[in-house]
C-alpha cells in the first residue's frame, strides 16, 4: 500500500469538512475521488499533501506516518501535487515553473530527462518555453501543471480537477496522458467532477458526499451504479 | 526659489544626488524584498542598517584605525574596505535574521493580522534604536577617514569624485548580484515561487521558513553594503541615523513600486536626486519636504508607484 488515510477528519474553524475518511491507494494504481461541488475532494487533497492540518486520524504514506509533517516534507518522500486551479507561477516562464517542480531534486540528468519526457508529453509547452505562465491558455496551464508535478518524479501523483475549464478535446487528451503517466510506472490519486472520464480511466474509485465516502468500488463498478449513474453521471 | 543656484551647480547636485540615492536604494531593497514576500512592512529594516554603520566602525578600531590615524595607503584601504565590508554584512545580516526569527516568526505561526506585525516592527526598531542609543551615550561617533577624496572624471562642469564614482558602482554592483540570485539560481527561484503563490510553492517543496530566513539575510547583506558606503561618503554615524535613512528608503521603495527590485533602484536614485534640487531651490532645511512632498505627488497618480507591479507579480 502507497497511500493510506485512516478516519481523517478536518475543520476549517467551526465546520467540519471531513468527516472520518478512510481509502487507501496502492502503487501503480490509478484511483479516482469524485461528487459534487463541496463534497470535500479538495479538502482530502490538501489533507493528503499537509496544507491543511487534520484534526484526528492518520496518514501514512510508503509505510510512514507523514501526519504531522510539512508540505515541503511531504514532497521530500515523494508525494507531489498539481493543485486545483492549476497554481502556475504566472511570473515564470514555463521553464521556470517546470524548473519549480524539480526544486527538491539535485540529480542534473534525472531533472533533465524528465524534463524532455514532460515536452514529449507536451509539445505545446516546448513551444511555449521561455513565454510567462501568466500568458497560457486554460489548457496549457493545465498541461503545465501536470507537467510541473511530474518534474517532481513522484511516487504519486496527486491531480485535483485536471479537466477543469477545459474544452472536450483537451480533457481526452489530458486524460490519455494521465493513462499514459500511470502506464510509465506513477502511481496516481485523481479528484474529478468528470466523473465519466474518471470512473472509465481510474482502476478504482470513491465517491464522496459532504465529507464522507459513501461508496467505493472499481471504476467500472461504479461506472454501472445505478446511484452512481443517476448522481454523477446524469443517467437515469 | 533659487533657480540660479539649481543650474549652476545642477552635475554637482545631481552627482551627490545619485551617491546618496545609491544607499537609499540599497537599503530600499530589504524593505521591497520583505514586502514582496510576506507583504510586511519591516520598519525594523532602518535598525538592521544602522547596526552595520557601527559593526564596521568598530572592526577597524579593532583592526588599529582610528580618527587620528593618517589616511591608508592604496593596499591599507583595500584591507579596510574588506573588514569593514564583512563587519557591517554580518552585523546587519544577523540582525535581520534574529529578528526575522525571534519577533516576526512566532506571529507568522499564529497567522495574526497584518497590523500586529506592523505594531512588532516598530516596536523591534525603537529597542535596538534605543539599546544602541544607550549603549553610546547617544554620541555621534566620528569615522575616520578612509579615502582621501579627488576628482576623477571631470567633463566641462561635470565632475565626480573617487568615492562618489565608487559608492554609485559598488551599489550598482551589488543590485545586479542580487538581481542575478533572484532571477537565475534555484533559490532565487524558491523566493519568487513564495513570492508568487506560497501554498503551490509549498507543494513544489519549498520550505517556507527557509525562504523567509534566505530573504531576511538578503535584505541584511545589502543594508551591511548601504552601512559601509555611508560610513565612507558620510564619515559619522549615530544611534537614531536608521530613523531618517529608513524612512527615505522605504519612500523610495513606494516610490519605484513596493515588492518590484528594480523600481526600489529607480526610487532611491530618483529621491536622491530630487532631495538636492529642492535643497538648491528653497534652502537645505526644506530637503526632506521636498522628498516627501514628490512622493505624495507620484502616489495620487500612480498608487502603485513608478514601476508598479510587484515581486509575485512581475518577472523582477
Amino acid at each position: 500500500m502507497l497511500l493510506e488515510l485512516s478516519d481523517v477528519t478536518l475543520r476549517y474553524g467551526r465546520i467540519q469538512a471531513l468527516h472520518g475518511i478512510s481509502l487507501t491507494v496502492n502503487e501503480g494504481e490509478i484511483v479516482a475521488l469524485i461528487g459534487a461541488n463541496g463534497a470535500g475532494k479538495t479538502t482530502t487533497m490538501r489533507a493528503i499533501s499537509g496544507l491543511r492540518p487534520i484534526a484526528s486520524g492518520r496518514i501514512i504514506f510508503n509505510g510512514e506516518d507523514i501526519t504531522r509533517l510539512r508540505p515541503d516534507q511531504r514532497v521530500l518522500r515523494g508525494l507531489c501535487q498539481a493543485p486545483e486551479g492549476r497554481g502556475i507561477f504566472p511570473g515564470m516562464t514555463v521553464l521556470e515553473n517546470l524548473e519549480m517542480g524539480a526544486y527538491t531534486r539535485r540529480d542534473k540528468a534525472g531533472i533533465a530527462a524528465d524534463m524532455k519526457r514532460v515536452f514529449e508529453l507536451f509539445p505545446r509547452l516546448a513551444e511555449r518555453r521561455n513565454q510567462p505562465g501568466g500568458t497560457l491558455s486554460g489548457g496549457e496551464q493545465q498541461m503545465l501543471a501536470v507537467g510541473r508535478a511530474l518534474m517532481a518524479h513522484p511516487k504519486l501523483l496527486l491531480l485535483d480537477e485536471p479537466s477543469m475549464g477545459l474544452a472536450p478535446m483537451l480533457i481526452q487528451q489530458i486524460f490519455s496522458i494521465i493513462t499514459e503517466i500511470n502506464k510509465q510506472g506513477t502511481t496516481v490519486l485523481l479528484v474529478e467532477q468528470n466523473a465519466q472520464q474518471a470512473l472509465s480511466r481510474a482502476h478504482r474509485a470513491y465517491v464522496l458526499e459532504t465529507g464522507r465516502i459513501v461508496k467505493a468500488g472499481t471504476g467500472q463498478e461504479l461506472l454501472h451504479d445505478e446511484a452512481v449513474r443517476e448522481a454523477y453521471l446524469g443517467v437515469a | 526659489m533659487n533657480v540660479e543656484l539649481l543650474t549652476s551647480q545642477f552635475w554637482d547636485l545631481t552627482v551627490t544626488g545619485l551617491a546618496l540615492g545609491a544607499i537609499y536604494a540599497l537599503v530600499a531593497l530589504g524593505y521591497t524584498l520583505v514586502y514582496g514576500l510576506l507583504q510586511l512592512i519591516n520598519f525594523a529594516h532602518s535598525e538592521v542598517f544602522m547596526v552595520g554603520t557601527y559593526a564596521a566602525l568598530i572592526a577597524w578600531g579593532w583592526a588599529g584605525l582610528t580618527q587620528e590615524s593618517p589616511i591608508p595607503g592604496l593596499l591599507g584601504m583595500i584591507g579596510y574596505l574588506v573588514i569593514g565590508l564583512i563587519a557591517a554584512a554580518v552585523a546587519s545580516g544577523g540582525t535581520a535574521l534574529i529578528v526575522e526569527r525571534v519577533a516576526y516568526r512566532p506571529l507568522r505561526r499564529r497567522n495574526v493580522p497584518r497590523l500586529v506585525f506592523l505594531i512588532t516592527a516598530i516596536g523591534v526598531s525603537v529597542v535596538i534604536s534605543e539599546l544602541v542609543g544607550v549603549l553610546t551615550d547617544r554620541h555621534r561617533a566620528g569615522i575616520p577617514r578612509l579615502v582621501e577624496r579627488s576628482t576623477v572624471i571631470s567633463i566641462g562642469d561635470f565632475e565626480i569624485t573617487n568615492v562618489q564614482l565608487g559608492v554609485i558602482v559598488a551599489a550598482i554592483a551589488m543590485m545586479v548580484g542580487l538581481d542575478l540570485f533572484i532571477n537565475r539560481t534555484r533559490l532565487g527561484r524558491g523566493i519568487r515561487a513564495v513570492a508568487q503563490d506560497p501554498d503551490t510553492a509549498a507543494l513544489m517543496g519549498v520550505n517556507q521558513d527557509r525562504v523567509v530566513m534566505l530573504t531576511f539575510l538578503l535584505g541584511g547583506l545589502l543594508a551591511g553594503g548601504a552601512a559601509l558606503l555611508y560610513d565612507i561618503s558620510l564619515e559619522n554615524t549615530r544611534y537614531n541615523v536608521g530613523f531618517l535613512l529608513g524612512i527615505k528608503a522605504f519612500t523610495a521603495a513606494v516610490l519605484g513600486g513596493i515588492g518590484n527590485l528594480r523600481g526600489a533602484l529607480l526610487g532611491g536614485l530618483l529621491l536622491g536626486v530630487v532631495e538636492q534640487y529642492g535643497s538648491a531651490l528653497w534652502g537645505n532645511e526644506w530637503r526632506d519636504v521636498v522628498a516627501f512632498v514628490v512622493l505624495v505627488v507620484i502616489l495620487m497618480f500612480r498608487p502603485t508607484g513608478l514601476l508598479g507591479e510587484s515581486l509575485g507579480k512581475a518577472r523582477v
